[in-house]
């Protein structure tokens, strides 16, 4: 990478011209990043539909999503039933709201449990170098030779297809993925005088990690994490359409998926394609909050104008 | 460096790795701190008969003995038996991997075709048109699951517009299997004259593969866009565009130059397309490696499981290796910097 | 009196771009740069990171990209106007009439192409007509000229093989390869041995003035311009602020950043990458009316509130600054 010594100084903020009332400002800041990054708007705006989904669903679900009914098995969608019944009869449409809790309630923790482990490997990592770094890094690299969805597989169905095991194995798999970008940014900041201040002051090393790298050292790992749940909301799906963990008639996308595979070539499609296309849109919605977040914290395009 | 002694150390530096990828499967059993003498000694089998078996096992040694042990099995090519096929676990593996490689290559390679020249052409006019498309397109991949499009090509192409035959399978039932030569029905069935069995299973693979060359196309565009932007940004381009040459030209050094990235990031992601393939060979009934291991997790065969991750990871490792070949092929710097 | 061989005029290189807020944001990167070059004279271009000095080279070629771009001016290449004319047409004078020699000389050569390649292709890009024997035969001519021992060999090395004097060399291979009339180097000795710089830039004078060339040299190391350079021409937050033969702005600096630099870096008269006195260099977003230099300025005056004039110190030697000239009784 080249400086262009010419632009050096182009990159300084200046104040805010004028002082228009916060509503205003911040409706001008949404604006501002719909423009710069329509994909992240458009995903945010996916998100918030599903959050309202899943705040909001005794109010939005006309039926009870487990309620079954034996006489109206299998009905294809018309205006009492939006998006059909399934085998027992319950209504597709409910339980599609439903299950936006179950892609949260995942994607949620697991992207947690990720960061909290990735995270301090990262910073430890990249800041004490050497044979652990080493280490700890061909240990990640080893596992790329498993198919990440084989591998997330092959670990719940061994410890037990709870939905806690589910959350764990996600979020550790993820970890090395949060470990690896925090790492990259503790090596490029370690060297810098702040730091070196601080070792100097006396600080312990959990200080020197937590206080005066982490803030600087999290950003990268914070864009990743949009992409990460969108995976986690992936996986945690495909488990569920296997039959390994959350079972049917449980209301979530996978396990529904699973349900109506079967009437998929018998003409019965509303089973399966409604969970389908709702698990699309989330994954969707989270990708691309992923990309524009990425896109938007790109260096090499801030500056572009459109 | 020549490409025998380059081989030879590449060679050693994957040996700990298998080792690691052995005890990482050996121990995915004892996660599941489940007990397989129960399922292997049968339902009749009294307490002593399953003492019997675990002695056998080695499962009455302690964990480091047992390891050992499992690896000197494994080294001696005996993955165990499964329980639910009874059948050794590497003849299982062996039937089915061409099954398997089938699909996946001919699906891979499909999406590579398109998704290249897609993710170049958005690369150079980024921002325009035809990139806010294929980027949207490429998330719209990334997001959907394999196994639900899978059933929804059967809904439209079978059910639907019956251009598709059923997916059950690779062949037509009222058809037998050409003569066993490379394993995949339609080239066998191109060799062995039997145009009615090749075209059947032409038609057998239609669908999974598309699902997979779809599936396979997201990363690949958002890659190759990325690398290709990444090559533009660079001095040597920003030289060549001092330098007064036509942008064909430089367009054409841009593509040499991401043509190694490319590469081995195709390796990377056709190891990732296994699972993939494993999803499409399920909703397919396929039966395919994928299909058999997804099976033995699903069931919880452990000596399959473990067999089954075991040949992932090997399939990785040829790979990775073919790739730094292809990149040593590619690349004048590749022999000084390996 | 003759068309001088570059003739700048009140060039003017905006940033323009959008922020968070939506709103539209100008950077003034380079505000009314002029300056003019005679064939067999090199000027050299200094300042501080941020002065707009590579901007101004990236102007000069054509080769900015957005957000940057000309908004005002003229640069008179031989007379012509190279902003007013199509991309295209500056496209074909680019690495033939005009060539660029860069700091960064080894990530600049195309990885996957010999050198002599690079040299053939230079060539052959702006002459279709060019044999491929002949281009070779100039392209290991041109090697040899640039002091690269053995050239008929290492016309096939590799980039990669090269060393970072050597693939400077090359590169200024490259860039006279096709006789230019125009030769700008931005920063050419950046990150090379002392010794290999002097080298270098040996060869770099040799080279100009043997061929008639007007050159420019981007530096941040007045030690260069004091030992290499005809003309100096010292640029500040996107202008120049002062200009003149060598020995005049050296020996009697009139403008008080030129005495600032000069004071700052006594040893070997290299500015530092960082500022080289206190204050920030000005918001190039919200630049202030008058003298950019008053909020540093030792002698700032409310008169400096007013857009110094240009005023002549001596042959050629012109200051922008309203003491210019009237400073000398207090010196730094």
């Amino acid at each position: 990478m080249s400086t262009q010594a010419g632009t050096g100084a182009i990159t300084a903020t200046a104040p805010l011209r004028g002082t228009p009332g916060l509503g205003a400002r911040i409706l001008r800041r949404i604006r501002g990043i719909a423009r710069r990054s329509p994909t992240l708007a458009v995903g945010a705006a996916i998100l918030l539909a599903f959050a309202a989904m899943a705040l909001f669903h005794p109010w939005l679900m006309p039926r009870d999503p487990i309620a079954a009914n034996p006489t109206l098995t299998l009905q294809p969608p018309s205006v009492e039933f939006w998006f059909g019944t399934d085998q027992n009869g319950m209504d597709v449409f409910s339980r599609v709201i439903y299950g936006a809790i179950y892609g949260f309630g995942i994607a949620i923790p697991a992207v947690m449990v990720g960061l909290s482990v990735g995270v301090p490997v990262g910073l430890y990592t990249g800041y004490r170098g050497g044979m652990i770094d080493e280490v700890v890094m061909r240990v990640f690299d080893s596992f790329r030779v498993f198919p990440s969805i084989i591998l997330a597989l092959a670990v719940v169905s061994a410890a037990g297809p709870s939905l806690l095991n589910v959350v764990m194995v996600i979020g550790l798999l993820d970890s090395p993925i949060f470990a690896r970008v925090v790492r990259a940014e503790v090596l490029a900041l370690r060297n810098g005088t702040y730091v070196e201040a601080a070792v100097a002051a006396g600080n312990p090393t959990r200080r020197i990690l937590f206080v005066h790298l982490l803030p600087n050292a999290i950003q990268g790992a914070m864009a990743q994490t949009a992409v990460r749940a969108a995976w986690a909301v992936r996986i945690s799906a495909t488990l569920a359409f296997l039959g390994i963990g959350i079972q049917p008639p449980t209301p979530e996308w996978g396990a529904m998926i699973r349900q109506g595979a079967e009437f998929m070539v018998s003409g019965e499609w509303w089973v399966a394609v409604f969970p389908g296309i709702a698990l699309i849109l989330m994954t969707l919605g989270l990708n691309m909050l992923g990309d524009g977040l990425q896109d938007l914290l790109d260096p090499r395009r801030k500056a572009a104008t459109r | 460096m020549s490409v025998g002694r380059f081989l030879v150390r590449r060679l050693l530096l994957v040996l700990p790795l298998l080792l690691g990828v052995l005890f990482f499967t050996f121990m995915l059993v004892r996660l599941s701190g489940q007990d397989p003498t129960a399922k292997i000694a049968g339902p009749t089998a009294t307490a002593a008969e399953i003492e019997l078996v675990r002695a056998q096992l080695g499962l009455d040694q302690p964990l480091f003995t047992q390891f050992l042990i499992y690896l000197g099995r494994v080294v001696q090519a005996d993955l165990g038996r499964s329980w639910v096929s009874q059948q050794p676990v590497l003849q299982d593996v062996l039937e089915r991997v061409p099954v398997t490689l089938e699909l996946l290559l001919w699906g891979v390679g499909i999406g590579a075709l398109v998704g290249i020249p897609v993710g170049l052409r958005a690369a150079f006019r980024p921002d325009g048109a035809f990139d806010q498309i294929s980027r949207f397109v490429s998330l719209l991949g990334f997001s959907t699951p394999t196994y639900w499009l899978g059933l929804v090509m059967l809904l439209v192409f079978f059910y639907l517009l019956d251009l598709a035959p059923p997916g059950m399978g690779r062949l037509s039932l009222m058809l037998s299997p050409p003569p066993r030569i490379t394993g995949s029905y339609l080239i066998d069935g191109v060799i062995a004259g039997d145009l009615e069995a090749a075209h059947s299973a032409f038609a057998q693979l239609v669908l999974p593969v598309l699902c997979i060359a779809i599936i396979s196309a997201a990363p690949i565009i958002k890659q190759t866009r990325a690398i290709t932007l990444e090559v533009l940004a660079s001095d040597y381009i920003r030289y060549a565009r001092a330098q007064g040459l036509e942008p064909a030209m430089i367009r054409r050094m841009a593509l040499r130059n991401a043509a190694t990235p490319v590469v081995t990031f195709l390796g990377t992601e056709l190891t990732g397309l296994v699972g993939t393939t494993a999803l499409i060979e399920y909703v397919f009934a396929w039966g395919g490696l994928g299909q058999w291991g997804l099976n033995a997790i699903i069931t919880g065969d452990f000596a399959a499981v473990q067999g089954y991750v075991l040949a992932l990871a090997l399939f990785s490792v040829i790979v990775f290796l073919l790739v730094d070949l292809a990149v040593l092929l590619l690349e004048p710097r590749a022999g000084t910097r390996a | 009196m003759a068309t001088p061989l570059l003739d700048v005029r009140d060039l003017h290189t905006h940033f323009i771009a959008r922020n968070l807020d939506n709103e539209i944001r100008t950077a003034r990167a380079l505000n009314g740069v002029s300056f003019s070059l005679d064939g067999g004279k090199i000027l050299g271009l200094v300042g501080e990171t941020g002065a707009g000095k590579s901007l101004t080279a990236l102007s000069v070629m054509g080769l900015l990209r957005p957000p940057a771009r000309v908004v005002a001016g003229q640069v008179l290449f031989e007379g012509r106007d190279l902003i007013a004319m199509p991309p295209e047409e500056v496209n074909r004078l680019r690495g033939a009439r005009m060539a660029m020699v860069v700091q960064s000389p080894k990530s600049s050569l195309d990885p996957l192409s010999r050198i002599g390649e690079q040299l053939v292709r230079v060539q052959r890009a702006h002459d279709p007509a060019l044999g491929q024997a002949e281009a070779t035969a100039r392209a290991v001519a041109m090697l040899e000229a640039v002091g690269i021992p053995d050239p008929q060999r290492r016309a096939r090395a590799w980039p990669h093989e090269l060393s970072g004097g050597m693939a400077q060399r090359v590169l200024i291979a490259l860039a006279l390869v096709n006789q230019p009339r125009l030769l700008i180097a931005d920063e050419p000795t950046t990150g090379l041995d002392v010794t290999v710089q002097a080298q270098i830039l040996d060869l770099f004078r040799e080279l100009v003035l043997a061929n008639g060339i007007g050159a420019i040299i981007i530096t941040h190391d007045l030690g260069v311009v004091a030992h290499y350079c005809d003309d100096v021409a010292v640029m500040f937050a996107g202008t120049i602020i002062e200009h003149g033969p060598v020995a005049a702005v050296f020996g009697q600096p009139a403008h008080p950043y030129t005495r600032a630099l000069i004071a700052s870096t006594p040893e070997r008269l290299v500015i530092g990458r960082t500022r080289t006195t206190g204050a920030p260099p000005p918001n190039l977003y919200a630049l202030p009316t008058g003298c950019l230099y008053r909020d540093r300025c030792p002698h700032a005056a409310p008169d400096c509130a007013e857009p110094p004039p240009g005023r002549a110190m001596g042959a050629g030697h012109i200051a922008h600054c309203h003491f210019a000239g009237r400073l000398a009784e207090h010196a730094a």
